[in-house]
Order: C-alpha cells, then sequence, then structure tokens
C-alpha cells in the first residue's frame, strides 16, 4: 500500500514539474526567436497548387474560433458561417479569385437593359442540388421572393442590403430569369456575389425545413453538407454530381477551436492543416512550428472620425490641423506591428474604385501647431472602444492613446473615455463626443459600400455626422454609372473630395491571417475573408 | 427516510423559481439589447421594432416572465435567437461533453485528492506531507488555462501522446445515442473509438480535476488529523486492529462525510465552471456556449442553461446529503425520528 501511494505521488510530482518546465521552455524559445515570415508568405487569391496532389490526403481539416450561427445564407451574418457557406452553395454570381470584380457562376451570363432597371441572366443548365432536385430559375425566384416583403423576416440581416433594390423577379423560361430594380443600383451585381443572403439554396429544403436551412444546408457547391456537431465540427464531403471541376479533397472538416493558442498548437502538431482568427502574437509560433503564414491585404478601413457637428470640427481648418498632428506610418508601424497597412484611401487597394494618387492630410508638426492655435484648440474630448476589433487588433483604446500622444507634442490635450463595444455603439449614436473611432468591414466589394457610409443619414453609420449635399449627389450619381473606368474614377474624385476635407483620418487596412501546413496548398483564401477549399489539398 | 427525501425534494421547487426570476431580471436589467447584435449591422429600426415584438421583447417583464415560466413548466425553454434551433436542442447537443468531462475530473480529483489527503494525514509532518501540502497548494494557485496549455505543449506537443484537444477523431465519431462518446462507443461495440475518446479525455480531466483535486485533499486532510485523534481510533489501536484497517475502516470512513459535501459541491462547480478548460481543450461543452451566449444576449439560451445548472446544483446536494445519510447513521436516525 505504502508503495504504490509513493508510486503514485512521485508519478504526479514528476507529470506536473515536467509539464511546468516545458511550459517554461517553450515560453522563451517563443520570445528568443524572431523568424522572418515574409518568405512565406503569398499574395491573396494566388494559386497555392503544387505537384504534390497526386499523393493527397483524403481529408482537409480547417480550425476556426467559432461554430457558424448556422448555414441558411439568408439567415446569418457572421464569418464563421460564411466560410461553411461558400464551400456548400453558390450565387447567380462569383468573384474573381483574387478581387472583388464579378464573374459568371450559376449565372452563364447577363444583360442589363438601357434603363439599367432590369438584369437578365442566362442560367448554367444541368445543375442539381445537393437533394437531386434541378436548379433552374425558379428556383432563383424562389429564394429571393423569400427575401423580399412580404415574405421576408426582420432575421434576414442582409436581405434588405441585397435585395432592397429588387421590384419583381420574373421566370422567361427555365433558364432566363429577369431581375426588376426600383432603382438605378450598379452595386446590385456585386451584391449577387456575397456570400450571404445571394447564394441559391434549394427550394425543396427550404419548403421541407419551413424556410430554414440553418442545420441542413443543401446548396449546389462543390462540397455537400455530411453533418454539424455543435460545438466540434461541421463536416463536408465532395459533391460528385458537381457541374464544374470536382474538389480535389474528398472531405473537409470545419473544426471549431475557441482559445487562439489551442488553435495554434493544433496546427504545429498536424492535428488540422488550416487556421484563421490569428494575430500578431503567434506568427513565431506558426513559423517555428514548421507551418506557413498566409497573408494579405483585408476588406475593411480603421478610421478616426471628426465630429462635424461641434463648434471645433465643423471648421475643416481644425480637422486639418489635428490630422497633422498625427504620424499615421509611425503609429500604424508601431501598433500593428506589420500586420496592417497604412490607408492613404478609404478604399481597399482592389476594390474597383481605388486611386493610388488619392492622398491624406501629411504629417506636419509645425502647421499642426499653426492651425489649432489658429483655431483656439487645446482640449478636445474623444471616446474610443476598449474591445479588438477585426479592423483594429490593438483596439481602440491603444490607438486613442497614441493619438492623445501626438496632440500632447503639439499642445493638445485629450481626454478619452473607453466602452466596451455594445455600450460604444449607443454612445456613438448619442454624439457626445469630438472624435470617436471606428472602422468598416466591406460586405459586397463594391466601392459604395465603404463611400456610401459618409453620405449615411444615420449617425450610427456615418459617425462623423457629415451631410455634405454635393458629396451625397455624387454617391447617387456614381451608384447608377455602369461598372468601368468612368464608375471608377468618380470614386477616385469622392476620396479626394473627403480627403481634402479631412472628414476622417483613415488610419489602416487590416490584413488577413492565417496559418497553414507547409503540405497544403491550392486553398484560396478571398479577399471578402471566405476561404474556398474546393482546389485545396494536404500532399501526404 | 422517505420524508426526509420528499422533503428535500419539495425544497427544489422555491430553489428553481427564485433562480429563474434572479436570471431572468438579470439578463433583462444588465444585458444588451438582443436585437440590433441579432440582426447585425444593417438592421433598420423598423426590423427591430418587428423583431422585438416577434419575439415577445415588447411586453412587460412580468409577462414576459410568466410566458417563459408556462413554457418551461411544459418542457418549452424557448428558441435560441441566434441560432433559430430550440433551446432543449442546443443544451442537449453540449451537456453530454459538459458531464462526460466533469465525471472523469471528479473522478480524477476524488480518487487522488482523498489518496493525497489521507496519506498526508497519516504521516503528518513527514516528507509525504509537505509533498500533498505543495501539490494541494499548487493545484489551487495555478490557473486552470495555464495548466491547460502547459499541459497539451508537454503531452501533445512535445511528446506526442495526447491530442491537443476536442472529444474524439471526427472519422472515429460513434452514431449518437446517448451523446456520450464513451457510451455511445461502448453500445457500438467501437473499441477503436472508445480508447480515441478516453485519450482525449486525459488532458481537460487532468486540468479540470486539478483544482478539485487539491481542495479535496486539504479537506481530507485536515478530516483525517481529527478522526484520528478521536477516542474511538485510540479505542481500535488498543482492541489491536492493524493500522490499516485503524485508518481505512474507523477513521477513514467518519472523515469522508464533510469530503463527500466538498466532492458534491464540487462536482457542481464542474458542471457550471468548466469554461477556461473547455476553451483551451476545444471542448464542445456549455461552458463556452455559456458565456457566447450571454455576451449576445441570447436571453432564452442563458436562461435555460442557467435553470438546468441550478438544478443539477440542487440535486448534486440532495444526493450528497443522502450518502451522508449512509455514511453517518446519526444522521439517518435524527430524520427517522424527525418523521
Amino acid at each position: 500500500m505504502k508503495k504504490t501511494v509513493l508510486l503514485l505521488m512521485l508519478t504526479l510530482t514528476v507529470a506536473l514539474a515536467a509539464g511546468l518546465l516545458a511550459g517554461c521552455g517553450g515560453t522563451s524559445e517563443t520570445t528568443a526567436t524572431t523568424a522572418a515570415t515574409s518568405d512565406t508568405t503569398v499574395a491573396p487569391g494566388e494559386s497555392t497548387t503544387t505537384a504534390a496532389e497526386a499523393a493527397a490526403a483524403d481529408t482537409f481539416t480547417y480550425a476556426q474560433g467559432a461554430d457558424p450561427r448556422g448555414l441558411d445564407p439568408a439567415l446569418v451574418d457572421d464569418g464563421e458561417s460564411a466560410k461553411i457557406i461558400v464551400n456548400v452553395y453558390e450565387g447567380l454570381l462569383k468573384y474573381a479569385d483574387d478581387s472583388t470584380a464579378v464573374e459568371p457562376s450559376l449565372a452563364e451570363s447577363w444583360e442589363i437593359s438601357d434603363d439599367g432597371l432590369s438584369y437578365t441572366f442566362k442560367l448554367r443548365q444541368g445543375v442539381k442540388f445537393h437533394d437531386g432536385t434541378d436548379f433552374n430559375a425558379e428556383a432563383v425566384k424562389f429564394n429571393i421572393d423569400r427575401q423580399l416583403p412580404p415574405q421576408v423576416t426582420p432575421d434576414m440581416g442582409y436581405a434588405g442590403f441585397v435585395f432592397g433594390s429588387v421590384k419583381d423577379v420574373v421566370v422567361d423560361d427555365d433558364y432566363t430569369v429577369t431581375i426588376n430594380l426600383t432603382q438605378k443600383n450598379t452595386a446590385f451585381l456585386a451584391n449577387l456575389a456575397m456570400c450571404l443572403a445571394a447564394p441559391i439554396v434549394s427550394p425543396k429544403a427550404l419548403t421541407d425545413g419551413n424556410n430554414s436551412v440553418m442545420e441542413a444546408p443543401v446548396g449546389t457547391g462543390p462540397y455537400k453538407f455530411v453533418k454539424w456537431s455543435k460545438g466540434e465540427n461541421v463536416v463536408l464531403e465532395r459533391n460528385d454530381d458537381y457541374w464544374g471541376e470536382k474538389a480535389k479533397t474528398k472531405n473537409v472538416i470545419f473544426r471549431f477551436i475557441s482559445d487562439n493558442s489551442a488553435r495554434v498548437l493544433a496546427l504545429n502538431n498536424d492535428e488540422v492543416d488550416m487556421i484563421d482568427g490569428i494575430d500578431a502574437t503567434v506568427v513565431n509560433q506558426i513559423t517555428q512550428g514548421g507551418d506557413k503564414l498566409f497573408q494579405a491585404e483585408g476588406m475593411n478601413v480603421n478610421y478616426m472620425a471628426y465630429n462635424t457637428t461641434t463648434e471645433m470640427f465643423k471648421d475643416q481648418a481644425a480637422r486639418v490641423a489635428f490630422s497633422q498632428a498625427i504620424n499615421r506610418e509611425e503609429l500604424v508601424t508601431s501598433l500593428y506591428q506589420g500586420y496592417s497597412d497604412m490607408a492613404e484611401t478609404i478604399l481597399p487597394t482592389f476594390v474597383p474604385g481605388y486611386d493610388a494618387t488619392v492622398k491624406q492630410v501629411a504629417y506636419d508638426v509645425e502647421k499642426a501647431k499653426a492651425g489649432l492655435a489658429a483655431a483656439g484648440i487645446t482640449k478636445v474630448h474623444m471616446i474610443t472602444y476598449t474591445n479588438p476589433r477585426p479592423y483594429n487588433a490593438a483596439t481602440g483604446v491603444a490607438l486613442a492613446t497614441a493619438i492623445q500622444g501626438y496632440l500632447q507634442k503639439v499642445g493638445v490635450e485629450c481626454t478619452i473615455d473607453t466602452f466596451d463595444w455594445t455600450t460604444y455603439k449607443e454612445k456613438v449614436k448619442a454624439g457626445d463626443y469630438d472624435i470617436c473611432f471606428y472602422g468598416w468591414i466591406g460586405d459586397n466589394g463594391d466601392p459604395d459600400n465603404f463611400m456610401n457610409l459618409l453620405a449615411d443619414p444615420d449617425p450610427s453609420m456615418n459617425v462623423a455626422r457629415w451631410q455634405d449635399e454635393t458629396y451625397i449627389a455624387d454617391i447617387k450619381t456614381a451608384l447608377a454609372i455602369p461598372n468601368g473606368a468612368e464608375r471608377d474614377a468618380k470614386y477616385g474624385e469622392m476620396e479626394k473630395y473627403v480627403a481634402e476635407r479631412a472628414i476622417w483620418l483613415p488610419i489602416s487596412h487590416a490584413q488577413s491571417l492565417a496559418g497553414y501546413r507547409a503540405e497544403v496548398s491550392g486553398f484560396i483564401y478571398h479577399v471578402t475573408g471566405t476561404v474556398f477549399l474546393s482546389k485545396a489539398v494536404v500532399a501526404k | 427516510m422517505l420524508k426526509f427525501i420528499i422533503k428535500r425534494v419539495l425544497m427544489v421547487i422555491p430553489v428553481m423559481i427564485g433562480v429563474s426570476i434572479i436570471v431572468f431580471s438579470l439578463m433583462r436589467v444588465f444585458s444588451p439589447d438582443p436585437a440590433p447584435i441579432v440582426l447585425g449591422q444593417h438592421a433598420t429600426q423598423e426590423a427591430i421594432t418587428t423583431w422585438r415584438m416577434a419575439n415577445g421583447l415588447d411586453k412587460p417583464v412580468v409577462v414576459q416572465y410568466l410566458t417563459y415560466l408556462w413554457g418551461a413548466l411544459q418542457g418549452d425553454l424557448g428558441v435560441s435567437y441566434f441560432s433559430k434551433a430550440s433551446v432543449a436542442k442546443e443544451i442537449g447537443a453540449r451537456f453530454p461533453a459538459t458531464i462526460e468531462l466533469a465525471i472523469a475530473a471528479i473522478i480524477f480529483a476524488s480518487i487522488f485528492g482523498i489518496l493525497l489527503g489521507v496519506v498526508a494525514a497519516v504521516k503528518k509532518n513527514s516528507i509525504f506531507d509537505a509533498a500533498g501540502s505543495l501539490i494541494a497548494l499548487v493545484g489551487v494557485s495555478i490557473p486552470i488555462f495555464w495548466l491547460g496549455i502547459l499541459l497539451i505543449m508537454f503531452f501533445s506537443g512535445f511528446l506526442h501522446l495526447l491530442p491537443s484537444g476536442g472529444r474524439i477523431n471526427v472519422l472515429l465519431e460513434p452514431a449518437r445515442v446517448t451523446g456520450f462518446y464513451m457510451v455511445d462507443a461502448v453500445i457500438a461495440g467501437d473499441w477503436a473509438a472508445l480508447k480515441d475518446a478516453l485519450l482525449h479525455l486525459v488532458l481537460p480531466s487532468l486540468a479540470l480535476g486539478m483544482y478539485s483535486m487539491a481542495i479535496i485533499t486539504r479537506m481530507t486532510r485536515s478530516s483525517m488529523l481529527e478522526s484520528l485523534g478521536q477516542e474511538y481510533v485510540r479505542t481500535a489501536r488498543a482492541k489491536g486492529l492493524r493500522e490499516i484497517k485503524v485508518v481505512g475502516k474507523h477513521a477513514l470512513r467518519n472523515s469522508l462525510i464533510p469530503v463527500t459535501t466538498v466532492i458534491g459541491l464540487q462536482f457542481g462547480a464542474l458542471l457550471g465552471g468548466a469554461l477556461l478548460t473547455e476553451s483551451v481543450f476545444s471542448w464542445p461543452g456549455i461552458g463556452k456556449f455559456t458565456v457566447d451566449s450571454i455576451l449576445k444576449s441570447d436571453f432564452p439560451v442563458v436562461q435555460g442553461i442557467v435553470l438546468l445548472v441550478a438544478l443539477i446544483f440542487v440535486t448534486v446536494n440532495l444526493v450528497a446529503d443522502l450518502v451522508y445519510a449512509y455514511l453517518d447513521p446519526r444522521i439517518k436516525y435524527a430524520s427517522k425520528k424527525e418523521g
């Protein structure tokens, strides 16, 4: 008995001590080494396919931070759902692999009427849903009608955004469908390529499921749904009847690992093939573990906004002087450690309408001092958020504090009130601030989606509370111009108009980061933040 | 004894009503309005109003509560605002994982806790006592998430002996009957799945049970020291009983009464408080789900989980009391007399 007890105690003590030692060793190693990551990165949408496909594993495991909210594209609004949805469903249109330009998908071609109000789509024939039913014009009408009045429900979060300008849907024949709009809206085409609201669901599945396929998605995509163990995983398998190029890997498993470090450990341990939702703090751990880093500009903007309704910042010269005090280049480098790009424009570089000649107010301490003195600014009230946001991993507090530091150098005292994100949104809505910090995550890759924020009458969207007649008219005009050089140029002009008036100070565009095993290739991590896995393979 | 049980069971009703009122009120007073969170960044004021009406949130809180209570009494806990699945289904999908982990953790904690406590008491002031106290101190002090990460790094990352997280290799998952993978694996006769599920259970139960083990060790030690000083132990020794019998039969059995209460309470706490362990080990239980639901103001889910955990707490306490009665004849006698 005594010996047994002694043995057990010793075992436990040794195990604990070993664990402690291992932990200490691991930590110091992580901090001591700074591996270069640039050699392991790839550009967005760049094909990572290699010759290794011949001997590929039959399962690809992708780990993300949480369960999807659900798998009905009309009823969800989160990124975790979107990543699974894009592999199971398809829309009429899709985005190019490396940008947000639209391309044919379930629709082979489309025509726009001269008045810009009718969009006629020729649909791909011979496409079947995973339940064996046919994809046709009736299916398109069924999917859009459920998101239009009177059928639409308030919890269809993107129905208004995607189909808000739709008057009706007319079935011309089995494979031709016309969508009529109430007003000209060029962004409508980009909406149809979105991963939310736009993907086409089997009408039979929706009818059987009482107008919801949250837990049993049925689409036309390269993968079909197998099962969802809540909190654990979603399993997909190859759709062997897929109309296009068949998926390369037989099974795809989405695992849900909420803890960042645990997700990285699972990748380093080869238990999963790819992970997302990571930040700069674990990059070294990923590369030291022999895995690779995916790093690309994200579809977002992180900005500081002046409250243009206050006495202080009604004045353009005051806004310009304040912006001149801030060294954004230094700020972005130190706050985001190379994982956010400094923003000269509101639009990310891959969004149509991006204009490289746009420049924000330049950093100039002397001019800032003179301008602030002339405007009589000595005290400024800022509000900010305490949480990290997808466009600002460093938190609003870190950003506000850094800016407070720059302003201190030019003799302006900034007081900062901080709130958790939910409360913060209420405070922004209330409008009691001189300066606030906000950001935007793009929805459809259309320039209107970003630029329209500054024309929105709702102060919880247009946090600068700026209402400029010329700009609002320009936004309406640009929305009606067909896609192409003329429209792109218009958005370039509007960017310059806003930059000159210093309504916002764009800070940065956060990059999308993902880790993957060296054996993995072929995935498409799209600029919209979704991941297409039909070409992904894991070499054995 | 029967009346004692009935009395204890009846006491569950006011406790549950009290808990439901508290959680219902707290969620409504302190949680942000769920409508904007559910409807997302493009929600219009009109959509928010319609949604609130559809979910009964425009009615007075008392009416909302009574409607909820009436539904709950009929077994209807409502529907999650986010997933739109029934709350019972959402909890049912995750709760077996939490119970499985809590049972494994409490078994580990009880066996090692009692063992260490007994050794520390019997060998008081020896190196064994010091080692036991040290382990108990470490167990109480070490943060669970940190211990969890260390265990993963060592056993999974370095030795490659155990998986880093999850409940089972998804490709081995047995057909779902009870939701308890070990039971399901046995029902399916799938020994590979059973082995895999067990391997997945080792590290999380060790991390989760460490704190409870420390508490049980301390309680056992002090309780044993008290018992060993009692006259009946001296009598037993005087009768010439072997030391192992004195310790095992006389001292230990009497010492186990407070220890049983602690084990019961710890088990209840493990069921409701496995958040960090579940998070670190990606264990698909209700801990993480609860916090996510609170943050998202998913009222029906939070209410459902709190009620369930409260019910389990009350039941575990009841069982602990009954075990008490078995372990200590005086309690049984008293209750008999009362009846």
